[in-house]
């Protein structure tokens, strides 16, 4: 009896995961799920990411534009309004994609999709924004992230694995000189309707539906922005730095779609513990020294994915035990054992199920299904991932192994490993 | 000059709102700008704004660096020559065509920001 009940409770209770349709309303992609939260969110996706920028820094600068003056109200009447209905206005760049949130409480969805929309469609780009707010805040959000040794290794290492395209940076630096009038131009491009796709949770299709039909229905339907097809690349670069701790990257790329044996293959290498205070189970986690850390990067992108390990530690004595543990356990995953292949199968099927559970992972993650065209749901990719058996897996180590690394050291570079050092 | 905001006091939109008084108006103007002779020393209407206050300040941030390189001549070159106690040579005096209000666009949008700011911080609430 008790059983039943609580199974029956669990069914009530259990949310949806997906979107349940994708309308196309006037041309634009909208795609929402209602599971009675307390707030709603809509988040404009754009496919405006530094990928398809046409000058270094225009993404960035874009994103930041955000929210200021459009047609319909300044920069100062958005926050203000914005407050007075107790919303919350974000916008998040990634290397694909621009994404315009707007958090706010049930009701209120009028004013927020105008606000988002206003932006896509009619913002004006002043000089006088440029200069006194955009520009402070893009060149403290690249200084933030060149002072973090990780972050600025990993934006080098897409420099040099996909070149341009995905390796474009994706944070504008004081050397670009961004005008109002580029970023217009990059805005006239991008924001088309093809290009753009109206996610919302918490808010049903219909109100979604309609609201942006009124709002976006004045939007250019050019066509979709295209860049080139990303191929890998590799190499080697070493950086002096003297903030934080010694840091390397090595990666490896694969292009085409994220195939499901990579993830696999960073779920079982990770040697993130499952426990708190715990080692974990990782082929490397017991052969790494206490001061230094060894973290799995995956990267899956539209069309190529990078993989690899970001090492950090106290020396550069440190680094080079700890990375040389990395290369060795990733060779020797051909030879992996059925039950940690589970385990690892596992694993990654719940980063991947756990990564669509917040807001920001969900809109982002089925956000790109829907803008793609393809279902937005995450069963093809859970599917994939129990589909890895030991054959495809250690094919695909193999390959990953076979093409050039990129390697990318920050911090002491006279003592810091090189490449061929750490046997690869 | 602060009671009427940057831009000074102005009776030119009413005067203009008599339509058979304008071109007398206008023609009288001409003549009264250049009796004033700032335009003999080289400088533009917009040059003479007071600008130390932070409305025009941030106003004359705005222009493009041209523009704030030009003004920045005009000044050189006027103070110049009240150096010399000289008139510019009748050649280089600003004519009618090249004094244009090239810094009151951005003041009115200053001020149009800061009364936006003024309303916002002082505005009543109410439920609908």
């Amino acid at each position: 009896m008790l059983a039943a009940r609580s199974s029956a409770a669990r069914n009530a209770s259990r949310l949806l995961r997906n979107f349940a349709t994708v309308a196309d309303t006037a041309g634009v992609k909208v795609a929402a799920v209602d599971n009675g939260e307390p707030t709603s969110a809509v988040t404009f996706l754009v496919k405006a990411g530094s990928r398809y920028q046409n000058k270094p820094g225009v993404a960035h600068a874009l994103q930041n534009f955000a929210f200021k003056s459009t047609a319909k109200r300044s920069a100062l009447g958005t926050v203000r309004e914005a407050e007075l209905y107790g919303g919350v206005l974000s916008s998040s760049l990634s290397r694909e994609h621009l994404a315009l949130t707007a958090e706010f409480l049930r009701g209120d969805e009028s004013f927020f999709v105008d606000v988002l929309s206003s932006f896509v469609t009619d913002a004006k780009f002043t000089r006088h924004e440029l200069s006194e707010y955009v520009a402070p805040v893009c060149e403290a959000e690249s200084t933030t992230v060149s002072s973090d040794p990780a972050a600025r290794a990993i934006e080098v290492a897409h420099g040099l694995a996909f070149r341009n395209g995905l390796g474009s940076p994706l944070f504008s630096s004081g050397h670009n000189h961004i005008t109002a009038d580029l970023v217009q131009e990059y805005a006239s491009s991008v924001f088309s309707k093809g290009n753009i796709a109206v996610l919302g949770t918490g808010i049903s299709q219909e109100t979604l539906s309609k609201l942006v039909e009124k709002s976006l229905a004045k939007l250019a339907s050019t066509s979709e922005v295209s860049s080139t097809p990303s191929s890998y690349f590799g190499g080697e670069t070493r950086i002096d730095s003297h903030e934080g701790p010694q840091t390397v990257f090595i990666g490896f790329g694969a292009t085409g779609a994220p195939a499901a044996e990579l993830a696999v293959l960073a779920a079982h290498l990770s040697p993130q513990p499952s426990l708190k205070w715990s080692q974990g189970l990782s082929p490397i986690s017991a052969s790494i020294p206490p001061t230094a850390s060894v973290k799995t990067v995956l990267l899956p992108y539209s069309d190529a994915t990078l993989f690899g390990f970001v090492v950090q530690g106290e020396t550069a004595k440190d680094v080079k035990t700890a990375a040389s543990a990395a290369i060795a356990a990733l060779k020797e995953v051909g030879s992996i054992k059925p039950e940690d292949l589970k385990k690892a199968v596992a694993k990654a099927k719940f980063a991947a199920a756990s990564s669509i559970e917040g807001r920001i992972g969900f809109a982002s993650t089925l956000g790109a299904k829907v803008l793609a065209g393809s279902p937005s749901n995450l069963d093809g990719t859970l599917s994939a991932l129990d589909k890895v058996d030991s054959a495809a897996f250690s094919k695909a180590s193999s390959t990953l192994l076979k093409a050039k690394p990129t390697f990318v050291a920050v911090g002491d570079v006279q003592a810091l490993p090189y490449a061929d050092e750490l046997g690869l | 000059m602060t009671v009427f905001g940057p831009l000074g006091p102005s009776l030119a939109p009413w005067l203009r709102s008599f339509k058979g008084f304008r071109g007398l108006l206008k023609s009288h103007a001409d003549w009264y700008a250049n009796l004033a002779g700032y335009r003999q020393m080289g400088l533009k209407y917009d040059d003479l704004l007071i600008e130390e206050r932070p409305d025009v300040e941030r106003a004359i941030n705005r222009l493009t660096p041209r523009e704030t390189y030009d003004r920045s001549y005009r000044f050189k070159r006027a103070s110049h020559q009240s150096v010399l106690h000289k008139n510019l040579p009748k050649d280089q005096w600003i004519t009618k065509e090249e004094d244009i209000r090239y810094l009151r666009p951005h003041v009115e949008e200053v001020v149009k920001e800061d009364n936006e700011r003024k309303v916002w911080e002082s505005l009543a609430v109410s439920r609908k």
